[in-house]
Parts: structure tokens; sequence; C-alpha cells
């Protein structure tokens, strides 16, 4: 009976939906977190821990985990693993040096069996850099081309801009209303 | 005993899978087919025409047809994408290159990228086939000024087709599928990359 009612209220109120938000320290995590929920870019510390805010986007309220990224805390991600419907992996495009660690890691998420139904967008963030790698460099630098099964998306971001982020949720909400 | 049994039950009614790579220059319509295909086979609506965006990564659509499962891999096509296709080649049991009939001037561009596909080493043998897309725009060019265009099969031994298509509305997709799933199961492709999922 609760389930029949619950379901019945989902059809006339917002989706929801639960994304983690990951990647290497530095990467602007938090900054996008802040910039998709406030609309402003926030003066950030590096997170120790995590931040969580939800967003309402399309009719769909995505519950937006920012987890932190440093190397020490790292194996603390998949804690927040299960019951999650995207990813949001994000890249300091202008890293260079780092991209194939930050390859590791996002291969390693990949292979999680309770991640294998999530979907995954890709931010190619930092675009305001000079020397930022392009969308098509980072999909190769990250290896998404091995990715076989599932659908994956990659966008030029600039969080300190607010370029390109919306234009990746409204992959997701399309992706997520479509999957119903 | 059971086991053996039931291994052989699952060997005989195992439904084969065959990966479909699609692939054609952006705004060709690869992804309005996409969906069209999947309600085409399953029956249920895809996603509105109206709220596809540009493609910039991977759409996976699966879908079963004639006892098998078909993969249909939808890439993105917009020029600083196109060299994440060539990932792809190796897994896929034939290609669909989608062509936008209704922009000649685009032709050039849609040929340019075909031959390049055709020209990897990893697609070799696998079956074309060519959608000669947006047949409901009026000045749509014909399947055989599309073909001529192309020049397909003069250098190439490959199974190929020019199958006129309107994504839209699903008109000629059928007969395009069924035609590439034919050849598929004919090829020796399909022999060899099963060969190489076993080992």
């Amino acid at each position: 009976m609760g389930l029949w009612m619950s379901r019945l209220l989902s059809m006339f109120g917002d989706k929801e939906a639960r994304i983690l938000v990951l990647g290497l320290d530095n990467a602007g995590k938090t900054t996008i977190l802040y910039r998709l929920q406030v609309g402003e870019v926030v003066a950030t510390i590096p997170t120790i821990g995590f931040n969580v805010e939800t967003v309402t986007y399309k009719n769909i309220k995505f519950q937006v985990w920012d987890l932190g990224g440093q190397t020490s805390i790292r194996p603390y991600w998949r804690c927040y693993y299960p019951n999650t419907q995207a990813i949001i992996y994000v890249v300091d495009s202008s890293d260079t040096e780092r991209i194939s660690t930050s390859r590791d890691e996002f291969h390693a998420i990949l292979e999680e069996d309770e991640l294998k139904n999530a979907l995954i967008l890709v931010y190619a963030n930092k675009q305001d850099v000079a020397g930022a790698l392009s969308e098509a460099q980072v999909a190769e630098g990250l290896g998404l081309s091995d990715i076989k099964s599932r659908d994956w998306s990659i966008f030029k971001t600039s969080a300190i801009k607010g370029e390109g982020l919306f234009e990746g949720l409204d992959w997701l909400s399309n992706m997520l209303k479509n999957r119903r | 005993m059971f086991s053996l049994l039931y291994g052989f039950w699952e060997y005989i009614f195992r439904k084969e899978e065959f990966r479909i790579l699609v692939v054609g220059i952006d705004k060709a319509g690869k992804t309005t087919l996409l969906e069209k295909l999947k309600s085409l086979y399953s029956g249920l609506p895809g996603l509105d025409p109206d709220k596809i965006l540009p493609t910039v990564g991977l759409n996976v659509g699966r879908v079963e047809a004639h006892n098998s499962l078909l993969v249909f891999w939808d890439l993105g096509g917009q020029a600083g994408l196109r060299p994440i296709w060539d990932k792809y080649y190796s897994d896929s049991h034939g290609l669909v290159f989608t062509v936008d009939s209704s922009q000649p001037e685009r032709f050039a561009e849609a040929k340019d990228a075909l031959e390049r596909a055709l020209g990897s080493r990893d697609l070799f043998g696998a079956p074309i086939l060519v959608l000669a897309n947006k047949q409901d725009v009026p000045i749509a060019a014909t399947k055989a000024e599309i073909t001529e265009y192309l020049g397909l099969g003069i250098f190439d031994t490959r199974p190929w087709r020019v199958q006129p298509t309107c994504a839209m509305t699903g008109a000629g997709i059928k007969e395009g599928v069924d035609w590439l799933l034919t050849e598929i199961k004919k090829s020796q492709r399909a022999l060899l990359l099963r060969q190489a999922t076993y080992t």
C-alpha cells in the first residue's frame, strides 16, 4: 500500500536521482556542485568527507554528492556507490600530467559492480585555462572508448564561468527520463 | 548431469549477440534513428525527436530481432569526436553509416568520413549499410544519387547496400537492418569475432 502511494506520488512529483561527483583532488568538484546549486562561484577548500546538495532541474531532483578526491580518501568513495543512478566524473583538463592517474581511478569506478548500471557523464573541466585539453583529448586520455555496454557523454565545462554544466545535466535528465 | 543438460539447453537456445556501429557526420540523424529502432523492435515509445541533443559520447541500444540480440552503438559525429569511432571498429559485426540526404553541401565531408572508416583494417569484412536518411525532405538526394556520389563497391569487396530511410517515421529502417543482420550472419567476420570472445 505504502509502495503504491509512493508510486502514485512520484507520478506527479519530481523524479529523484542520486548522483555522485567524483574525480581527482583539485578537479573542481565542489565548485561545480555549488555552481549548479546556487549558481555562483563560492570559495572552496579541499573537501575532506563530502558535500551533498539537492539540485532541481527539468523536473528531476538531483541529489548530488560531492566526495573528496584526495588520494588518501578515495577508498571511501565506494561507501556511497549503492543506489547511484549516475556518476559525474570531473577531470581537470589543464592537468595533463595527472590524466593517467585520473584514468586509473575512472576505470576502477567502471569496474564496480554496484555502479554497473550508472550513467557516465564526464566533465572536461577548467576549459577557461589556456592549454586545456579538448573533450576529444580528455576522452582519449581517460579511455572512454573502452566503455561499450552503457551510455556515456562528455562535456567541456568551466565551473568558474559556468559553462557546459547544465548541458551535461540536460543529457542526464534526458537519459534518466527515457529509462523510467 | 543437470548442469550438462542445462549447458546444452543454453547452447541451443542462446541468443547470439551482434554489435552494430552507427556512425556518420553530425546532424545525420543517428540518435533519432537509434530511438526509432528501439521503438520499432521493442514496441516501447522512444525518446521524442525534439528532445534529442547532439551526442557527445555513446548511446547504446539493445533490441531483440530474428532470435538474435542486437547491440547498437551510436557515436557522436562532430569532427572532433570522429577519432573515437576507431576504438569501436574491432568489436563491431557491422557498420551503419548515416547520411543526411537533404544536405548536398556536406556530402563531401560524409564521403570523407566514410572512406576513412572503410580504410580501417579493424573493419575488415564487415557488411556496410548506408542509410540515405531524411527522405521526407522534398529536395533529398535519391538512393541512386547517393550511391553514385559515395562510389561504394568500387574498390571494396564487402557487402554493402544503400537504403533510403526516414528516421522520423521509421520508413526503410527495418528493411535495412534486416538486410544487415542477414549479411552479418553470413559473414566470416561473425565467426572470427565469436572465436575472439571465447578465447
